[in-house]
């Protein structure tokens, strides 16, 4: 398991470095429509300050080697500082911005796979019954309402009408636990419930191909009871797909938490990276591309990881 | 729907019949209507000027009214006019998005799966990359270079999306690669273009429509995200994102229903992409495993006619057992059909018949394991002395598994890949012998010992995939005998192993028989390992028992053409010139039996009558036999020197 662990992390420099190269070529792709310059010249940008800032940029170099010492930076933890104010260094923003962003998606995902798997069993226990087609329903439903939408759905239910959770705004978790958890509950949920509905439904289809294999009918055949073919011979094999779909959810949600953040007034990534599109601020999309390809790497080895566990095969050592 | 119908009818008429059944479909298929109408004609639809503000103060953050249907917005602009006016940017979006991932993604993945080999390898890696990370994202790289508008979002998440369609083709075009006929146009010599384009892509079409429903409501949903956050359609345009992120900002203040007119057209429309993605699925047939969960229910089973087999020695009685499967449009298939059969202790019954005649399923269904959704309607089963005919699933687990048996063929796929080899062994002793966890184990270990599985104790902690099918089998058995049944039912135990191996595992089913005095139904296609095990045999075909004799009656006078038929297919009873026999034809399947006797059409003794009369078992010296003519036929086989 360890050496398998160990090649699986290896596994994930091909992505990172993959994403990196992207991040590289947006800049690359903005200068060479001369729109960085003109955006640090500002509006009465002279062709002397533009010439200036290019040589500065290193435009004018071969690509390969202005690649290597921008990831050679890169490799060092610094990823340049703003394109609007060289004072604010990108990873500083990040460092503020990441921990909304993170604590959200996590979240959701906790509240999705637990709800999601726990319904998806049920589904499982009494196929075709009424809270089967009663999940079926909602969870079709769910799938197609986007996080922002369910996000002031509830907003405006929980927080402004009922008075249970503050409707906008992020405690963080240093300075109150309680606060904290309150502030990212409600986004949570709302990018969390369509993840519910992604598990459910992909646990109950591999459920239903466990439950009709050849190894579920060998341990009828012994006597093993119902809840022991469910939860014991049916459910690890079902997980294996169940695991690809969850690793799908998380990358998704990293993406999708944006739009909730800005529902919810939280200052996280989204809002960092909306800006930075708007104010075509290249160097903190790039970091944040660059961060967003770090937390996918991560959540890509978590999935090979507990497919290790799940499937003795791809282990490698006994 | 009659069976008549059903077989005149074009493939692309039946697609449309079960689509236009399927109400989900239906209401999918209205709503893209009604959208297309206020795509095309949206004047048509709409009741005010979807720009014209009106911002007299009553007019703003209306709620519905006979002049505002769905009330207005903070510009006291007509929020009906708007969502109609807001299906063309809808379908706009999906057009842009679409061509960009489809003509991207498809002659990628065509390209990629055709080439194979190291391009292949290269292009997959460099599509899982982008595959991993979120469309937004990517979205967004693509949005800070072009400037934010929709046309850019789109081709963006068109770029972005076309991951999947890459995959998708190549993994249809990497199977179609290998099909025969891909092989013959590739040998006539027709160009690579002509087969993608004639015969690969027909193939690739469906699972790419199904892919493209499901795929729009995404470029939706992500297309809306994308003008939510002010990156993607421009703000006075009447898109749903738009509307919506004009809706956060004051629907704390001025009401949720704000948010409910886009929200809405929103996600009905997302809903609808995906129920005719599901209906098209549905409807192409393609969609095995969802209906497959539900439990059959328990139904009354007719009694058997005939009585059972007297003696205190006789463990399994089964009297007139017939199983059904419900087929298509509401026809029932008779998988079989008045099964009857003894079995004694330390007795071995040999079952044999070709795939497809029964077998298996007459041991299932005896033990209450028929696979739904199939199930017995008429017969009546003995289990050493009880009539378990109608046993709850609870009252089977405590006979299952304690005494009865059960070895199967596939022996590596009936263990549970997930769980260590001991674990599995050890559950019918922990399940019936009440032992605890180490005395659980430490009997694992003997019983592999006893099927002579090297090495047991360190075997104990393997995983099935490191098993090899000769040892898989030995765990099988292991499991089948721990807790001493009284009877051992083997499905073609020995069918997937290697001669010497065979061997092996028969000699020890018959050592432990006479150890114990079980009692053993032996199930194969290999009258080979009949004539070695067997004491009496039950010859079946298309779901009936066709002769029932002592194994010597079989082989030297056998009554019924099927017995002899399949004595013929021996290599033992050839004289080794030519070429060796085969039953011509194929066991028919168990919509399509015919209407008399179920082999006439392979028979070489069979008569019009045999065609048009359905012969009962009939005693024919101390044999049963069900073949009308089994009184005027010499059998005797050709060798005879089994």
């Amino acid at each position: 398991m360890v050496k398998y662990v160990g090649l699986r992390i290896l596994a994930t420099i091909p992505l990172l470095f993959a994403v990196a190269l992207i991040s590289f070529l947006i800049a690359v792709a903005m200068e060479a429509s001369g729109s960085i310059a003109g955006q640090v010249c500002g509006d009465g940008a002279t062709p002397e300050c533009i010439a200036a800032v290019e040589e500065e940029l290193g435009v004018n170099d071969p690509l390969p080697s202005r690649f290597a010492s921008w990831f050679g930076d890169v490799l060092r933890g610094d990823i340049g500082a703003s394109l609007l104010d060289s004072n604010v260094s990108v990873s500083g923003i990040i460092g503020d911005r990441i921990w909304p962003s993170l604590s959200i998606v996590s979240f959701s995902l906790v509240f999705g796979v637990t709800l999601g798997m726990a319904m998806g069993v049920v589904a499982a226990i009494r196929p075709g019954g009424l809270l089967d087609r009663t999940m079926s329903v909602i969870a079709g439903a769910t799938v197609a309402a986007p996080g922002f939408i369910i996000g002031m759905l509830l907003s405006w239910g929980i927080a402004v009408e009922l008075g249970w959770l503050n409707p906008v705004g992020y405690v963080p978790l240093g300075e109150s636990f309680t606060g904290w958890l309150k502030s990212i509950t409600l986004p949570g949920i709302a990018l969390g419930l369509p993840t519910v509905a992604i598990v459910q439904r992909q646990l109950r289809s591999s459920m239903a191909n466990a439950l009709q294999s050849r190894y579920v009918l060998a341990a009828r055949a012994r006597g093993v009871s119902r809840p022991a073919l469910i939860g014991r011979h049916a459910l690890p094999n079902a997980m294996v797909p169940t695991v690809t779909v969850i690793g799908f959810r998380a990358a998704a949600a990293i993406g999708l938490t944006t739009a909730v953040e800005i529902v919810f007034g939280i200052r996280g990534m989204g809002e960092m990276l909306v800006t930075s599109i708007v104010q075509r601020n290249v160097t903190v999309l790039q970091g944040g591309m660059l961060v967003v390809g770090v937390v996918v790497a991560g959540v890509n080895l978590a999935v090979d990881i507990s497919y290790g566990f799940l499937n003795p095969k791809v282990r490698l050592d006994k | 729907m009659s069976a008549a119908s059903s077989t005149s009818e074009t493939p692309r008429r039946r697609f449309w019949r079960r689509l236009l059944r399927n109400p989900l479909g239906v209401f999918a298929l209205l709503w893209f209507a009604m959208m297309a109408v206020a795509w095309l004609w949206p004047e048509l639809l709409a009741s005010h000027d979807p720009f014209k503000q009106d911002v007299t103060l009553q007019r703003l953050y209306e709620g519905p009214s006979g002049d505002h249907w769905l009330g207005t917005d903070g510009f006291g602009r007509d929020f009906f006019s708007r969502v109609i006016f807001g299906a063309g940017h809808a379908f706009r979006a999906i057009l842009i998005a679409m061509t960009i991932a489809v003509g991207i993604g498809v002659p990628l993945g065509l390209f990629s799966g055709w080439r194979g080999g190291r391009t292949d390898r290269a292009i997959m890696w460099v599509n899982d990359v982008f595959f991993s990370l979120p469309i937004i994202l990517l979205a967004m790289a693509v949005i800070i270079v072009l400037s934010p508008s929709q046309t850019n979002a789109m081709i963006g998440v068109g770029i972005a999306m076309s991951t999947r369609f890459t995959r998708l083709t190549r993994a249809v075009t990497l199977g179609e690669k290998e099909e025969l006929y891909v092989d013959a146009a590739r040998i006539t010599g027709l160009s690579t273009t002509t087969i993608l384009t004639r015969y690969i892509s027909p193939n690739l079409l469906p699972s790419l429509i199904i892919q493209a429903a499901l795929m729009s409501g995404a470029i939706i949903l992500i297309g809306a995200t994308l003008s939510f956050l002010g990156i993607g359609a421009s703000l006075d345009d009447p898109d749903w994102g738009v509307m919506l992120s004009r809706s956060r900002v004051v629907f704390r203040q001025e009401g949720v229903w704000q948010i409910i007119p886009p929200g809405l057209a929103l996600v009905v429309t997302v809903l609808s992409f995906n129920l005719l993605g599901d209906a098209i699925r549905d409807a192409m047939g393609r969609d095995a495993s969802n209906n497959s969960l539900t439990v059959t229910k328990r139904t009354a089973v007719a009694p058997a006619t005939a009585a059972h087999a007297e003696g205190d020695d006789v463990v399994l009685s089964v009297r007139d057992m017939d199983v059904e499967f419900p087929g298509q449009g509401g026809q029932v298939s008779q998988i079989l059909q008045g099964v009857s059969l003894d079995v004694r202790a330390g007795e071995t019954l040999g079952v044999v018949g070709e795939s497809g005649s029964g077998k298996s399923m007459t041991m299932l269904s005896a033990l209450g394991l028929t696979p739904a959704p199939g199930r017995m309607t008429r017969g009546n089963v003995r289990f050493d002395g009880r009539d378990v005919t109608s046993l709850t699933e609870k009252e089977w687990q405590r006979i299952r598994g304690k005494d009865v048996g059960v070895i199967f063929q596939e022996p590596i796929a009936v263990l549970n890949p997930a769980i260590r080899v001991g674990r599995q062994i050890m559950e019918p002793l922990m399940i019936h012998m009440g032992m605890n966890k180490a005395d659980a184990r430490a009997r694992a270990g003997e019983l592999l010992a006893e099927v002579r599985v090297p090495d047991p104790i360190r075997r104990l902690d393997q995983y099935p995939h490191e098993f090899s099918g000769g040892m898989a089998q030995r765990v099988g058995i292991a499991m089948a005998l721990a807790c001493e049944p009284k009877l051992l039912i083997a499905d073609e135990p020995s069918t997937a192993l290697d001669v010497t191996v065979q061997g092996q595992i028969l000699d020890l089913m018959a050592e432990v028989q006479q150890r114990r005095n079980m009692a053993i139904i032996l199930i194969t296609h290999d009258l080979g390992v009949i004539a070695e095990a067997a004491d009496r045999v039950l010859v079946m075909y298309g779901g009936q028992v066709v002769e029932t004799a002592t194994a010597g009656d079989v082989f030297y006078r056998p009554r019924h053409p099927y017995s002899r038929a399949l004595l013929d297919t021996m290599p033992q009873s050839h004289d080794g010139h030519g070429e060796l026999p085969v039953i011509r034809g194929m066991v028919p399947s168990a919509t399509a039996w015919p209407a008399g006797c179920r082999f006439a059409p392979r028979c070489a003794f069979a008569t019009d009558e045999c065609a048009d009369m359905a012969p009962e078992l009939e005693v024919a010296e101390g044999t049963l036999v069900r073949c009308v003519r089994h009184h005027e036929i010499q059998l005797v086989p050709s060798g005879g020197n089994v």
